[in-house]
């Protein structure tokens, strides 16, 4: 070790810190830059307004679930390695999907059982909050067990079957379009502007920030810790019910595999924090860092690239993005 | 004089021939034609056999080929038929899945104005489906189980894929074969097929039902949709002893056949298909389609049902390739 001590020696490593961190999020946008590029030359069609569109609406249901795990995030501990995470985000919209179908088709009038998708996902979230903040389970134990009893839900509803259903609604939510722009993509917009002020420009984001980067000092500060906890994990359910009624709407059914989301809903949500100063959770990152992962899977269909591949791949991408923000990340109130 | 005419008729009939295979064989050409295939999965024989048969006849066609294999993920599959609308293929030819997920998209692909092919998957926005005929699988397995099990007893069946169109046929033929025989009683509530881990849940849900109902049950059989359920159900009630138990299953896997010919195992009798021919008759009917032929709405491929009797002559095709 060298003998220098003192506030040069903090400086100057902060100094690397920082120059570390800015390497890495330059680096970020130039690798995603490069690849759209090869994907823009050698992938047919890649470039098509109607592609770029799809590419758009596939990423829909992706970047709710995202948010969702945003969220998480941000209020139990912006360090991703050592904070909270939901890992039962995706199966919780498998669960609140069979719900929403199996009450439409019993006859339930459909606005009440979009309610009740949304209520089943909030409760799963609460379910979550209750074991971790009641329980002090820590999250990826507490939440990996929810998710399992949301994927054991939904086979009970759904008896591993494939249900149909179909409204007026559900179509227009599928296919309908306003302004050119498709019903999907509005609600990501919609939706988008509604949790990005409630997140960056409310007051209750900044707490929430407080509360998942420095919970000692905002307990000290008279802030409720478990109570932004379980408000993250609730709103991670929120989340995933409305992406449940996306889904079914997608899909004109509820059917298994809707936990298999949560791969690349981790990889968007990691790998959104490369593109912040301080490499915290952010909705605009995860909102690119989602759309990227949509057209890394667009792309490689394009170029013929087997979709076992972009798992492949989303899982260096998790790795990569842990390594480089704890390598690069600057000390926590440093 | 009539030798003469005799041979000139018989030249000119030559050539005639000659330059109709000629045209024929122009004609089936994709040259500069994009195709685009869309598959639910790769990861069963019977999946792949159909979709290589359908990529290998395509390019000995001609055609440009954008192959895309969902992975078994309806998610995925939706995406990638919106993929390839937005490519503007000449043709899709797309591969099995769920009905009532896909029915909306292949609307769409019609929509686009893009002739749509099938291949084991019943809707009306397709020109043709190419397929087994599974009416007469389904119902000839249901009697062979029958002949086998004496006309009484209980059958164990899988039914997790009724959403899948072949699937809802053949299980449909069972019951109505077996409305016909009040002996014989399909055990309720059903056992529900998954996939991916199909094997291994299979032989986990047989061992169980082997101890539910126990030799003195009449649990003489074990039925599914397809054979990879069969494949693990015939390994859990050889593992259990139970011998006086048979599996029956389609599709016609090298592994399941092995079991079938296999005198010692409790694989009964298997529908064997020919998945490479389905694909490659898929793109066939492609290649008419696209060269102003005329495609009839259906085209069967036949299949061979292969039972513990006659596995020694007719199984040899089926069997793993050493």
């Amino acid at each position: 070790m060298s003998g220098v001590t003192g506030p040069a020696a903090a400086n100057s490593s902060m100094n690397r810190r920082a120059l570390a961190a800015l390497f890495v999020r330059l680096g970020a946008f130039a690798a995603i830059g490069i690849i759209l590029l090869y994907f823009a030359i050698y992938a047919r069609g890649f470039t098509s307004s109607y592609n770029l569109q799809n590419v758009v609406e596939q990423s829909v249901i992706l970047t709710m679930l995202a948010y969702g795990m945003t969220v998480v995030f941000i209020g139990t501990g912006t360090d991703v390695q050592q904070g909270g995470v939901d890992l039962s985000v995706a199966a919780n919209a498998g669960l609140a999907g069979a719900v929403f179908v199996t009450l439409l088709n019993l006859g339930l009038p459909e606005p009440l059982a979009i309610l009740a998708a949304i209520f089943s996902g909030m409760a799963m979230g609460l379910l979550n909050g209750i074991a971790v903040v009641l329980f002090r389970i820590i999250p990826l134990l507490a939440t990996l067990a929810v998710m399992n009893i949301a994927t054991g839900l939904e086979l009970t509803i759904t008896g591993n079957n494939v249900v149909g259903a179909s409204s007026e609604f559900l179509t227009m939510l599928q296919f309908g379009r306003f302004l050119g722009i498709s019903a999907l993509a509005w609600v990501l917009i919609v939706f988008t502007i509604f949790v990005t002020i409630l997140v960056h420009y409310s007051p209750f984001g900044v707490r929430l920030y407080a509360v998942g980067g420095f919970p000692e000092a905002a307990r000290a500060a008279g802030l409720n810790v478990g109570f932004n906890i379980y408000f993250s994990y609730i709103f991670s359910g929120l989340c995933a019910g409305i992406a449940a009624v996306l889904i079914v709407s997608r899909l004109s059914a509820s059917t298994l595999g809707t936990g298999l989301h949560l791969l690349p809903v981790l990889a968007a949500a990691l790998l959104g924090t490369v593109f912040s100063r301080r490499f915290v959770p952010t909705i605009g990152g995860t909102l690119i860092a989602s759309l990227f992962v949509g057209f890394l899977a667009n792309g490689f269909q394009l170029l013929g690239i087997s979709s076992y591949w972009v798992s492949g791949v989303q899982g260096a991408l998790i790795l990569l993005v842990v390594a480089l923000t704890s390598f690069a990340k600057p000390a926590e109130g440093g | 004089m009539r030798l003469k005419f005799l041979t000139k008729m018989l030249v000119a009939t030559s050539v005639l021939m000659a330059t109709t295979a000629l045209s024929y064989a122009q004609e089936l050409s994709l040259k500069g034609k994009t195709v685009g295939v869309t598959v639910v999965g790769t990861s069963h024989h019977w999946d792949l056999q159909a979709y290589k048969g359908q990529l290998d006849e395509l390019k000995r066609l001609g055609a440009e080929v954008i192959a895309l294999d969902a992975g078994r993920n309806d998610q995925t599959q939706v995406n990638q038929i919106q993929t390839l609308i937005a490519q503007k293929p000449d043709a899709i030819i797309q591969q099995l899945g769920n009905i009532k997920v896909l029915d909306p998209w292949l609307k769409k692909i019609r929509d686009a104005g893009i002739p749509l092919f099938t291949v084991d998957t019943i809707t009306p926005h397709s020109v043709n489906n190419t397929t087994s005929n599974n009416y007469g699988i389904g119902s000839d397995l249901a009697l062979q189980m029958v002949d086998d099990m004496g006309g009484k007893g209980k059958v164990l069946v899988f039914n997790g894929f009724y959403s899948v169109p072949v699937c809802k046929i053949r299980y449909d033929q069972l019951k109505y074969v077996m409305s016909n025989f009040s002996g014989i009683e399909l055990i309720e509530p059903e056992l529900k097929d998954v996939a991916p881990n199909t094997v291994q849940q299979a032989f986990a849900d047989v061992t169980d039902m082997l101890t539910k109902f126990g030799k003195d049950s009449g649990l003489k059989a074990v039925w599914s949709c397809w054979d990879r359920p069969s494949v693990g159900a015939t390994q859990a009630i050889e593992k259990a002893g139970r011998m006086e138990v048979r599996t029956y299953g389609i599709d016609g896997s090298p592994d399941y056949v092995e079991m079938v010919a296999n005198p010692n195992s409790a694989a009964g009798a298997v529908a064997a298909q020919q998945p490479y021919e389905i694909g490659k008759g898929a793109a066939q009917n492609v290649a008419k389609f696209l060269n102003g032929q005329q495609v009839a709405p259906i085209t069967f491929v036949s299949s061979l049902m292969i039972t513990k009797a006659n596995a020694a002559e007719v199984a040899k095709d089926f069997l793993p390739k050493k």
